[in-house]
C-alpha cells in the first residue's frame, strides 16, 4: 500500500507498474500495464495524468479492453444489444437476461479522443454528411461503417421524443444504412397540471402518472423484443434481480462520490471519478467485474480518506462540474490549475440514482426512465443541480458545452442563470471538443479566471 | 379575441380557433439590435429568432411550441425561464406507429385545451369542433379580416389563394393544394424541401424566379408538406378530436419522425406528379436533423439536390444563396 497518492504520466506508470507487479499485484485477466493500450492506439494516454493506485489502473485497464470483451461476449454466442440513448434503463434490462449484454454504441463519442483520431472516425462520418456541425456522437457512425471497433449489435433500440437531435439524426442514418432500429418513445418530462395524478421519480423529479404509464408501455414493446432477440422470457423475477444487481452498482458509486467529493483533500481525481460513473450506465459490457472494480476503487478512496492522504492540494477549489468533457484531458486541466470536481452531472444522473426495488419492475424502470435529466426542462435539471452542488459544498460550476450537440446550445444559459441567482455562486461555460490541445490556453485562462474569483471570495469572507 | 402564437404545424390551428382564440403562426423577423439568443453559436438561427421573438413580445396571450426538435424543446424553457409570456409545450411524440403514441398525441390536444381555457378559451363540444374542422371545406369565402396563419409558399402566389390557410374566428380552409398553378413557361420547376421559413424568407420565391426557377412544391416546415390531411365529414361528425388526429399526427411527414421514411414517400409522390427538376433543400446551420438527411436526400432523389444553408444574418449571404441558386439553375435549363 501505498503512503502517498499521486497523478501520474504514462512514463511514470511504467515504473509504478513494475513496482505494484514487484509487490504482488493480482490482476483480472485484462489487466495489465497501461502501456499496452498506447500500443492499441489509445494516444491520448501519453497525455494524460492517471491517479497511481492498483484500483485506478484496474478502471483503466477496464474501460479500454471493453471492445475485447464485446468481441469475446460474441465469440461466446452471446446476444448484444446497443442501447442507443437512453442511459442507464434498457441496459438493466439486457443484463437480466442470461445470455444477453448490453453497451452504448453512442460511447464511441470518446474514441476521437481517445485515440486522438487515428482510426479517422470523424472523417468517415464527414463523408456520410455528418460534419463537425454534429456532437462528437457522430463517431458512432464512423464505427458502425467501419465496423472497426465493437461488433454489430444483435438488436438496436434508440429512445427518441426528448432526446439529443444529434443521435436521433445520426441513428436515422443509421437505419436507412440498413441497421434496423427499435424506437422507444421518452416524451418530455413535465411538470404535473394542478390535481393532476403524479408520481415522485428517482432523484426527486415529479412527472404525471400518465407519462411514466406511456414510458412503461413503451418499455414492454422493447422487453418483448429483447425476449425475441434473447430466445428468453424476461419476466418480472429476471427483472427484479437485474434491478438489484443494478442497484449495487448504483450503492457503490453513491458511496464513492461521497467519499470522493467531499473529502479533503481530495482522494481521488476527477478523471478516474469520471469513468467511474460511467459504468453506471451499462457496466462497461461487464456487470460483475464492473462491481469488482468499483468495490475496489471504494476500497482505496476509504483507504486513502481514513490516512489524509489525496492527490491535490487541501485548498483546491471545489467545482461542480456539469455534462461529460469530449477530452478527457481537460479533468486533468481543472485540477493542473488549481481546481477539484466536487460534484458532477455528467448528463446521467438518473443512473446514479437507486431504482425503486419494492415496485413492479417496468414501473420502476419507467419512472426511472423518465429520470433522464435531459428528458425534462434545463430549468428542472439546472434546480437539482443547484441542490447537488450545495449538497457536496461546491464553490464554482463549470458548464462543459459539448460542440454541436443540441441541448448545449441553449441550455447553459438556463443552469448559469440558476447557479447565480439560487446560489449566488460563479459558473462558466466552456466548450471541449474531442482534442483539446490547439485551444488548452484559452481553456486553462477561462478555469483560471473561475477559480481566481472564487479564491477572492474566500478572501473577503 | 385573444391569440395565440403557434409555430409548429402539428399544433392544429381548429383547435385553437374552436376554442374561441385566434391561432397565428409565428414567423420570427430578425431581432432589432442585439439577439438576446438568436446569434450564440450551436443555437438554430430560426429556434434563436423564436426565442428573441417572444422574449422582445409578441402580441399573443400565449405561445405553443412542440417537441418535434430539441432546439425548439430548450427554446421553450427558455421563453418560460426569461419571459412573460405563458408558453405550452405540447410533445408530439416522433414515433407514430403504435397506438399508444397517437394515445399520447390525443392526450396533448387535450392538455393543450385545457391550457387554452385557462387563459381565457371556452372548451368547445364536439359539435363546435367539427363545425370549426368543416367550415372551411364547406366553401366559406376568405374574409379581409383574418390574418393568415401560415402560408403554403407557392399558393401565396397564386391569384386564386389556392391552398391558404385563413383563421379568424373560425378556422377557414380554402381548397386543399394537390394542383398548384402552372409554372410560367421557361421557367424550371422545383421543389423548396426543409424546415420552416422566416419572414424575410418571402423574398425567396421571387429569387427563385429572377434566376429562372419556379417553386412548384413547398415542402418546408409551414408549407404545403405540413398542410393536415382534409378531413373526413362524417368522422368529424361522429369523432372530431379523433378526425383532428388523424389529419395531424397520422397524416403529415416529418423529418423528425421515427422512422420518417413517409416523407421520402410524400416527396417522391409530388415531384414525380409535378414534374419537378431540382430540389431546393432549405437547412438551418446547426439544424442536426434536416442537416443529417441531406445525404440520403441526394442518394435517393430523381433529381439534383442543391443544398441551401441558411445561417442566419450574415453579410453576404444572400449574394452567396443567389450565386448558387443561378449556377444550379443554369445546369438545369
Amino acid at each position: 500500500m501505498s503512503q502517498s497518492a499521486r497523478r501520474i504520466t504514462l512514463d511514470q506508470w511504467d515504473q509504478r507498474y513494475a513496482e505494484l507487479r514487484a509487490a504482488g499485484l493480482s490482476e483480472p485477466s485484462y489487466g495489465g500495464p497501461l502501456r499496452r493500450h498506447v500500443h492499441d492506439g489509445d494516444l491520448r494516454l501519453l497525455k494524460l495524468r492517471t491517479d497511481d493506485s492498483a484500483a485506478a489502473l484496474r478502471l483503466w485497464n477496464f474501460l479500454l479492453s471493453e471492445e475485447d470483451r464485446l468481441h469475446q461476449a460474441r465469440a461466446n454466442g452471446k446476444k448484444i444489444v446497443g442501447t442507443m440513448k437512453d442511459l442507464g434503463t434498457v441496459p438493466v434490462m439486457a443484463y437480466s437476461l442470461d445470455n444477453t449484454i448490453a453497451f452504448y454504441p453512442d460511447g464511441a463519442w470518446w474514441l476521437p479522443c481517445v485515440m486522438e483520431n487515428q482510426t479517422r472516425l470523424l472523417e468517415i462520418a464527414d463523408s456520410l454528411g455528418i460534419d463537425e456541425s454534429f456532437c462528437p456522437v457522430r463517431a458512432m457512425l464512423g464505427a458502425f461503417v467501419s465496423q472497426s471497433h465493437f461488433p454489430i449489435p444483435d438488436m438496436l433500440t434508440c429512445s427518441v421524443g426528448a432526446t439529443c437531435d444529434d443521435v436521433a439524426a445520426i441513428a436515422q442514418r443509421l437505419a436507412h444504412l440498413g441497421f434496423p432500429i427499435l424506437w422507444w418513445e421518452v416524451p418530455h418530462r413535465r411538470r404535473p397540471d394542478p390535481g393532476e395524478e403524479s408520481i415522485e421519480l428517482p432523484g426527486g423529479f415529479r412527472a404525471p402518472a400518465s407519462q411514466v404509464a406511456f414510458v412503461r408501455s413503451e418499455l414492454d414493446r422493447v422487453r418483448e423484443a429483447m425476449e425475441t432477440c434473447a430466445g428468453q422470457r424476461l419476466t418480472d423475477e429476471r427483472l427484479s434481480a437485474g434491478i438489484a444487481q443494478a442497484n449495487r452498482v448504483r450503492r457503490l458509486l453513491d458511496e464513492l462520490r461521497g467519499l470522493a467529493y467531499t473529502a479533503r483533500p481530495c482522494p481521488l481525481p476527477g478523471l478516474e471519478m469520471l469513468i467511474a460513473e460511467m459504468l453506471a450506465i451499462h457496466f462497461c459490457s461487464d456487470q460483475d467485474e464492473a462491481i469488482h472494480v468499483l468495490d475496489e476503487l471504494l476500497a482505496e478512496v476509504k483507504r486513502r480518506t481514513s490516512a489524509g492522504i489525496g492527490v491535490l492540494a487541501s485548498d483546491a477549489v471545489r467545482v461542480f462540474w456539469v455534462n461529460p468533457v469530449a477530452d478527457l484531458r481537460v479533468m486533468n486541466l481543472l485540477e493542473d490549475v488549481g481546481g477539484r470536481v466536487c460534484g458532477s452531472e455528467y448528463l446521467f444522473c438518473h443512473a446514479l440514482d437507486l431504482i425503486p426495488e419494492e415496485l413492479p419492475p417496468m414501473e420502476a424502470l419507467a419512472r426511472m426512465a423518465l429520470a433522464d435529466p435531459m428528458v425534462g426542462s434545463p430549468v428542472d435539471r439546472a434546480e437539482r443541480i443547484c441542490r447537488d452542488a450545495r449538497r457536496f459544498g461546491a464553490e464554482a460550476v463549470v458548464i462543459s458545452r459539448i460542440p454541436g450537440a443540441s441541448h448545449c446550445a441553449l441550455e447553459g444559459a438556463v443552469i448559469g442563470d440558476l447557479v447565480r441567482t439560487r446560489l449566488g455562486m460563479p459558473a462558466v461555460e466552456i466548450e471541449v471538443p474531442p482534442i483539446t490541445d490547439s485551444i488548452e490556453p484559452a481553456l486553462r485562462t477561462r478555469l483560471e479566471a473561475l477559480l481566481e474569483t472564487v479564491i477572492d471570495g474566500r478572501r473577503t469572507t | 379575441m385573444k391569440t395565440i402564437a403557434y409555430s409548429s404545424p402539428f399544433v392544429p390551428a381548429e383547435w385553437i380557433a374552436a376554442h374561441g382564440m385566434s391561432p397565428s403562426w409565428l414567423q420570427p423577423r430578425p431581432a432589432a439590435g442585439r439577439p438576446l439568443v438568436g446569434a450564440s453559436r450551436g443555437v438554430c438561427p430560426y429556434a434563436g429568432a423564436l426565442v428573441d421573438a417572444v422574449l422582445s413580445g409578441v402580441e399573443a396571450a400565449g405561445a405553443v411550441m412542440t417537441t418535434a426538435c430539441d432546439q425548439m424543446r430548450y427554446a421553450a424553457a427558455i421563453m418560460e425561464h426569461r419571459g412573460q409570456l405563458p408558453v405550452f409545450l405540447m410533445n408530439v411524440p416522433s414515433t407514430w406507429e403504435t397506438a399508444a403514441a397517437r394515445g399520447l398525441y390525443r392526450d396533448e390536444l387535450r392538455r393543450l385545451g385545457r391550457f387554452l381555457v385557462r387563459l381565457g378559451g371556452k372548451e368547445p363540444s364536439p359539435e363546435e369542433l367539427a363545425e370549426v374542422m368543416l367550415e372551411g371545406w364547406l366553401g366559406q369565402s376568405e374574409r379581409s379580416e383574418h390574418a393568415p396563419v401560415r402560408r403554403v409558399g407557392q399558393a401565396q402566389r397564386s391569384p386564386t389563394k389556392t391552398g391558404r390557410i385563413m383563421v379568424g374566428g373560425t378556422a377557414l380552409r380554402l381548397s386543399h393544394p394537390t394542383t398548384p398553378p402552372p409554372p410560367q413557361q421557361k421557367l424550371v420547376p422545383l421543389a423548396l424541401v426543409g424546415g420552416p421559413l422566416v419572414e424575410k424568407d418571402s423574398d425567396l420565391f421571387e429569387m427563385v424566379e429572377r434566376a429562372g426557377g419556379c417553386v412548384v412544391l413547398d415542402a418546408t416546415e409551414g408549407g404545403e408538406r405540413t398542410l393536415p390531411a382534409p378531413f373526413d365529414p362524417e368522422r368529424a361528425r361522429s369523432d372530431p378530436l379523433d378526425e383532428l388526429v388523424n389529419a395531424y399526427f397520422g397524416a403529415i411527414p416529418d423529418v423528425f419522425r421515427r422512422p420518417n421514411g413517409r416523407l421520402y414517400e410524400w416527396l417522391g409522390e409530388r415531384i414525380a406528379a409535378r414534374g419537378v427538376r431540382g430540389i431546393l433543400f432549405r437547412r438551418y446551420l446547426w439544424c442536426d436533423l434536416w442537416h443529417a438527411e441531406l445525404p440520403r436526400l441526394r442518394q435517393w432523389s430523381p433529381v439534383p439536390v442543391l443544398d441551401f444553408d441558411a445561417v442566419g444574418e450574415e453579410d453576404g449571404a444572400t449574394s452567396r444563396t443567389v450565386g448558387r441558386l443561378e449556377a444550379f439553375l443554369e445546369m438545369l435549363r
